[in-house]
């Protein structure tokens, strides 16, 4: 599901014409699924996953500890992806490299829990309708084992 | 104006198998409808089917949610189903939800988000599931009434074909305005009897359509829905012509008894108490059929397929070699729920794939017993409904019921079904010189002839067979304690089918 994200990202990265995976392409692929998902299960059914995700996401990527959600789904704090107060930086990465991972994290678990709710067949469906020019073809797109 | 200029009314595939029959060939095109019903009636799936069934991405179907059911719970359960194409979403089907809308504004907010995405989309087909919760809001009816008639003007100039799903208790049906509205309105039902889950809808009224009136039942499987029309499925089909063949039963003194054989398209009914061989000589008629290249069907409800092939082996007869080369077909049925129309959807099914011309129903007290109980108190008009349509479709029926043995009376059916009856053919024990023997009588025989005689008979390792001739040295044959007469005794008699002798 990671590589799967990242795809997204690099995708979104090259689409808003920056060459780094980190916050504007983190935000670019949420948007997108916020607006895909949106659309059926509603902002109270998106903002619950989206909720979920984020804790998950947060666990494995401390430096999303600043992101929240507003109330109609939208990330607010991505801009602020660092390190938590206390943290010894160079231990960590590089700053980009932390949003870049942050931002792969908590679409992985976007994706992770489409992925439990919905199966793969119907995820691969909306995200193709949100990204038509990438290829998803297979149980390896999806569970990235294929590049 | 003349006939060429009436305008004609498309028909939508329902999705659902069955109910394209019900609703008179198909759901007319723009028609604004209404499915009501309780909480787990099928509301929702219903019109999930047609949504599948209809939607394409040039005229898409927009299914509206609102309050309940989370949309993505719904469709992690509706994918469940083998009519769920995940294909088709988003491109051809669009789900949208207006939780927010109805949360926060009012219904003239709603129908503007309609709006907005039907003119957006040009949908083929528009479902509103639950339109009902909408309300929830302190609105009046009357606001939902002008929602409802605003909106089902809309979507009919969009030349859209619309379902609004609704919550409804029974007892609301009657002078509900809301009803007034839509062209069609399916009302589903889901009762408890005893143990057991029943399933009807009913098409309470559907303009510009000749549905069949009715309670029909359904059945929810991992398919979707699945109705059963009460008219199995055969209406328009021309009643065949009365055949004048016979049908052997492959008991040489048996069909001389019945003037040559059964008629083609008869009922015939096998009365007999437990261990008469009704079930022997039952198998012997779809066996002889199929020996004459005529495919059979044998409805079992006692007994599983493989145990009924393995008897009819034991006397002779192969019963697994025609089911493999598609001419005979045991169906095992006795769920405890089923209700007749669906026993016969399965029969016609398969009478259908094999071309079967042979019947056995072994027996009616199984099939009674297969039914639900509320199916069990309509059980006769069922039957009656059932042997109607398959034998006007040229298939002979043969049933078999367990009577009780009594020594005073000679009862023909417990079920007083006799009047549905063709043929009518009596099997019991009799006490005769210290044995417990069995004598056969063919009682009736409709637009026939039959034998009047009273016949000893044996069930053998070759099946039933009929001893000599009729017994004339007995009186009172049919009350079970027959009294010998002066008559001398018949003389030492062949065994008409295997050589064997016996004093009779």
């Amino acid at each position: 599901m990671r590589e799967l994200a990242r795809r997204l990202l690099a995708y979104e990265a090259v689409a808003g014409k920056t060459s780094e995976l980190g916050e504007a392409a983190t935000l670019r692929v949420y948007e997108k699924l916020r607006q895909s998902l949106g659309e059926f299960v509603g902002v109270a059914g998106f903002q619950s996953l989206a909720f979920r995700a984020l804790t998950q996401a947060k666990s494995e990527a401390p430096s999303l500890w600043a992101v929240r959600l507003a109330a109609d789904g939208s990330l607010q704090g991505l801009e602020e992806f660092k390190p938590q107060p206390g943290e010894f930086e160079p231990q960590l990465g590089s700053g980009k490299d932390q949003a870049s991972e942050g931002g792969a994290a908590l679409i992985a678990r976007l994706l992770g829990l489409l992925l439990i709710f919905l199966g793969e067949a119907l995820t691969l469906s909306l995200l193709r309708d949100a990204w038509p020019d990438i290829v998803l073809d297979d149980r390896g797109s999806i569970h990235g084992r294929k590049a | 104006m003349s006939i060429q200029e009436k305008v004609k009314i498309n028909k939508l595939p329902t999705g659902v198998p069955g109910l394209d029959e019900i609703v008179g060939g198909g759901l007319p095109e723009f028609s604004f409808n209404i499915i009501a019903g309780a909480p787990g009636s099928g509301k929702t799936t219903l019109a999930h089917q047609f949504v599948f069934a209809n939607a394409t991405p040039e005229r898409p179907a927009l299914y509206f949610t609102v309050l309940g059911e989370s949309a993505i719970k719904m469709l992690r359960y509706q994918q469940q189903y083998t009519f769920f194409d995940p294909a088709k979403l988003p491109g051809s089907i669009r789900f949208i939800n207006l939780s927010q809308v109805v949360l926060e504004k009012d219904l003239g907010a709603v129908l503007e988000q309609i709006t907005k995405e039907v003119e957006k989309s040009n949908p083929a087909v528009v479902v509103v599931d639950s339109f009902r919760t909408m309300v929830r809001k302190p609105q009046s009816d009357m606001d939902l009434q002008s929602f409802i008639q605003r909106l089902a003007l809309f979507l009919a100039s969009w030349q859209a074909t619309t379902f609004l799903i609704g919550e409804y208790a029974e007892d609301e049906l009657r002078d509900n305005p809301i009803f007034t509205v839509a062209d069609g309105l399916f009302w589903l039902r889901q009762t408890a009897e005893r143990n057991s889950i029943v399933r009807k809808l009913q098409i309470i009224k559907l303009r510009g359509q000749d549905s069949v009136p009715g309670l029909h039942t359904f059945r929810i499987t991992d398919a979707g829905v699945q109705a059963f029309s009460r008219t199995f499925g055969l209406t328009g089909h021309v009643k065949n012509a009365p055949s004048h063949r016979r049908l052997s039963f492959g008991i040489t003194e048996l069909d001389k008894m019945l003037g040559g054989g059964v008629r083609e398209g008869d009922s015939v009914l096998i009365a007999g108490s437990s261990g008469t061989g009704k079930s022997v000589m039952a198998t012997q008629f779809i066996a002889e059929g199929i020996r004459k290249g005529e495919p059979g069907i044998v409805a079992v409800f006692e007994e599983r397929p493989q145990a009924y092939a393995e008897r009819a082996t034991s006397l002779g007869l192969d019963l697994e070699t025609p089911q493999k080369d598609g001419k005979l077909t045991i169906l095992y049925l006795r769920p405890l729920d089923l209700s007749v129309d669906e026993t016969m959807h399965s029969i016609l099914d398969a009478v259908k794939k094999i071309g079967a011309k042979r019947l056995v129903i072994d027996s009616l007290a199984g099939f009674e017993m297969a039914l639900s109980p509320g199916f069990r108190a309509d059980f006769r008009e069922s039957l009656y409904r059932m042997i109607f349509a398959l034998t006007g479709i040229g298939v002979t029926i043969l049933s078999t019921v367990e009577v009780d043995e009594s020594f005073t009376e000679f009862p023909f059916s417990t079920y007083s079904i006799s009047f549905l009856t063709d043929d009518i053919i009596r099997l019991r024990y009799v006490s005769i010189d210290g044995q417990l023997r069995k004598i056969m009588v063919v009682i009736k025989m409709r637009g026939g002839n039959h034998a009047k005689d009273i016949r000893e008979y044996e069930i053998t390792s070759k099946g039933v067979v009929i001893l000599g001739k009729r017994l004339t040295n007995y009186q009172g044959l049919i009350s079970g304690i027959p009294v010998r007469t002066d008559r001398p005794d018949s003389t030492e008699e062949t065994l008409q089918d295997t050589g064997i002798k016996r004093k009779l």
